[in-house]
């Protein structure tokens, strides 16, 4: 492959009749890649379930109808009931409001503590840099779903804390990706010629780093996403997580589990929504990644082409 | 004599390594006057980047240590406050660095970055910086400035992001302008174009500028006077003609005999200058150039030599009179 295609369009020095920026050209690629689309469309869905799903639920969630209890797939029910006799497609597609919405808020936590760090680390490294970057190693030694627990444990079970905490898990991640990218960004020739032209600190990291190491950041926060939709999962199937009597996919998954042999509806309709969802995030991230990072962009080229 | 713009006197600097202090430049002193253009001549290595980023304090320093004078306009550029040398960093002194190719952020627009400069120091809004960024693209020589100020740098070549750092580094009208190494990475057509534009802009802002380069024949071209650098030393400073007719230094006849020489019949081999440059860690006593120097006697090894004729213009760190070297 050639390595300048990219960027090499108008590289003559001519002015360039079409004006592709760069947005327009991730976005070309991502769209170019039907696993990335197929996530893409998959997400849309998710995102319309969760903002629509009370008023398309076909049942009210905890609509309680013991005579109908434990009943298979049908088209009255088409998840099937659980033991109670609620419909475990309507508390499926609730579900899909609590693992978004922890997922992003969650990602969204770790993003706004983290990336500054590694920002402020990357930047003046030193004594700064040691410090920040040895706490976030404490964190990253520790298992991630050990960690979120033992925070639960502390702050107590709850969605605005099962949140917090996978926020803090994943902070690591995201303060050594920026760090690692700012230290390569900073010694770039514009940004010491932004410094020769009088640019403060502030200004360069705010004008010249940051935007430039916005590509790592954005792959590893959708392919977090997936993550932290499966601790939420994972947090609410142990009971740290979303509380009853909210469905959450995690604690269906859970309760489900007592009744798999007369009623495998139940675990396995919740079970399918995760995994779907977390593909979908998957396979968005890698499209970004292939639009945006090219490097790992020509390894996986070069492996299409054998 | 016109005003000085740039006086640098003494200026030592030197970076902790883990094999010891490296002394990379060792009591550099010139002047710059106003509207003059000093080239500063020296091989890699020599110490001639690295002095003229001590001069606006773009060294790190914990690692450099920058010691000596340099008066900017009877200011002490050295002992500035940040926030003092930011407001002569760009506004007052601008530097052009050497690979156009990375000097200009590649996700930001042209007309952004060089809106910056006068968003910064010239406290200018909007519609004015950009009224002003296309006029500096214009003076610049680049066709169409107003409609090429949102493309972005991967859609201008080499030549004309060198073009773009210019305008950038006169977009406050400094005093001075530092060029390392500008032209270096550009063909020879492109380098022409860009010398012509500098000097242009020299006669019609009253520009002072310090050229650093390794390019004799870049030097041939636009400057008015000449300090050879080497091993972090002057070893010869002269007006350009004044050298170009008679080089008092061996360093300097060495340097020049290693250019290719056109019109020649038959093609002949380089020159090249046999050894190393010296290493900054174990500098020795003498004269730097003592170890290379087909002259060298022992008095050469052990006592460095002084500048000689500082009254005249033509200046030389040799123990030896021209006459006596070269007959």
């Amino acid at each position: 492959m050639t390595p300048g295609i990219d960027q090499g369009v108008g590289d003559a020095g001519e002015p360039i009749a079409e004006h592709r920026s760069r947005a327009r050209a991730t976005v070309d690629t991502v769209l170019r890649n039907r696993l990335a689309v197929a996530g893409l469309i998959v997400l849309a869905l998710l995102v319309l379930a969760a903002i629509l799903g009370p008023t398309i639920a076909p049942y009210d969630i905890n609509d309680i109808n013991v005579a109908d209890r434990l009943t298979g797939p049908s088209t009255a029910h088409w998840f099937g009931t659980d033991e109670l006799g609620r419909d475990v497609f309507s508390r499926v597609l609730i579900g899909a409001r609590v693992s978004l919405l922890v997922g992003f808020i969650a990602v969204g936590i770790a993003l706004i503590v983290g990336v500054p760090i590694g920002l402020v680390s990357g930047f003046y490294g030193g004594a700064a840099d040691s410090w920040l970057m040895r706490m976030m190693d404490i964190l990253f030694a520790l298992p991630a779903i050990l960690l979120a627990i033992a925070i639960l444990a502390v702050l107590g079970p709850g969605i605005v804390n099962a949140m917090i905490a996978i926020g803090i898990v994943y902070t690591p991640i995201f303060a050594r990706i920026t760090r690692g990218s700012v230290l390569t960004i900073k010694e770039s020739v514009f940004v010491r010629a932004a410094r020769s032209l009088g640019a403060t600190d502030g200004r360069i990291l705010r004008t010249h780093i940051l935007p430039n190491v916005t590509a790592p950041i954005t792959v590893q926060a959708s392919l977090s996403l997936a993550f932290a939709i499966l601790a939420e999962a994972a947090l609410s199937f142990l009971g740290l997580g979303v509380q009853p009597p909210a469905p959450a996919w995690g604690r269906m998954l859970s309760e489900g589990r007592g009744f798999f042999e007369q009623a495998p509806w139940m675990a396995i309709f919740p079970g399918v929504a995760i995994v779907i969802t977390v593909m979908a995030f998957n396979f968005v991230g890698d499209g970004l990644r292939d639009a945006l990072d090219p490097q790992q962009r020509s390894v996986i080229e070069s492996r299409g082409a054998e | 004599m016109t005003e000085q713009v740039l006086s640098v006197d003494d200026l030592t600097v030197s970076f902790g390594t883990r094999l010891g202090r490296a002394r990379v430049v060792n009591g550099f002193s010139y002047d710059v006057a106003e509207g003059e253009t000093v080239a500063i001549v020296g091989e890699s290595g020599s110490g001639k980047s690295v002095s003229s980023l001590a001069l606006l304090q773009l060294l790190p320093v914990p690692p450099a240590r920058v010691e000596g004078k340099a008066l900017f306009r009877g200011d002490d550029l050295l002992t500035m406050s940040d926030a003092e040398i930011r407001r002569i960093r760009g506004n007052r002194i601008a530097m052009i660095f050497q690979d156009p190719m990375t000097s200009l952020n590649p996700v930001r627009t042209i007309g952004y970055q060089l809106i910056e400069p006068l968003a910064m120091h010239m406290g200018l809004d909007d519609r004015a910086a950009r009224a002003r960024a296309a006029e500096l693209l214009e003076i610049v020589g680049i066709p169409s400035p107003g409609d090429r100020l949102d493309d972005y740098p991967h859609q201008f070549s080499g030549g004309m992001r060198q073009r773009v750092m210019i305008a950038m580094g006169i977009a406050c009208n400094p005093d001075l302008l530092i060029a390392d190494e500008a032209t270096t990475a550009l063909d020879v057509t492109t380098q022409a174009q860009i010398l012509e534009e500098i000097s242009r802009l020299q006669e019609y802002m009253g520009l002072a500028v310090i050229w650093i380069t390794h390019d004799l024949g870049v030097v041939a071209g636009i400057a008015d006077r000449v300090v050879v650098l080497y091993g972090g030393s002057i070893m010869e400073e002269a007006p350009i003609d004044d050298l170009f007719a008679q080089r008092l230094h061996p360093y300097t006849r060495a340097l020049l005999a290693s250019l290719p020489k056109p019109g020649l019949d038959r093609p002949r081999r380089l020159e090249a200058i046999p050894g190393l440059p010296p290493n900054p860690v174990r500098l020795p006593p003498g004269c730097p150039f003592a170890p290379r120097c087909t002259h060298a006697v022992e008095r050469c090894f052990s006592e460095k030599p002084e500048l000689r004729n500082p009254e005249s213009s033509h200046r030389v760190a040799c123990h030896f009179d021209a006459g006596e070297l070269y007959g």
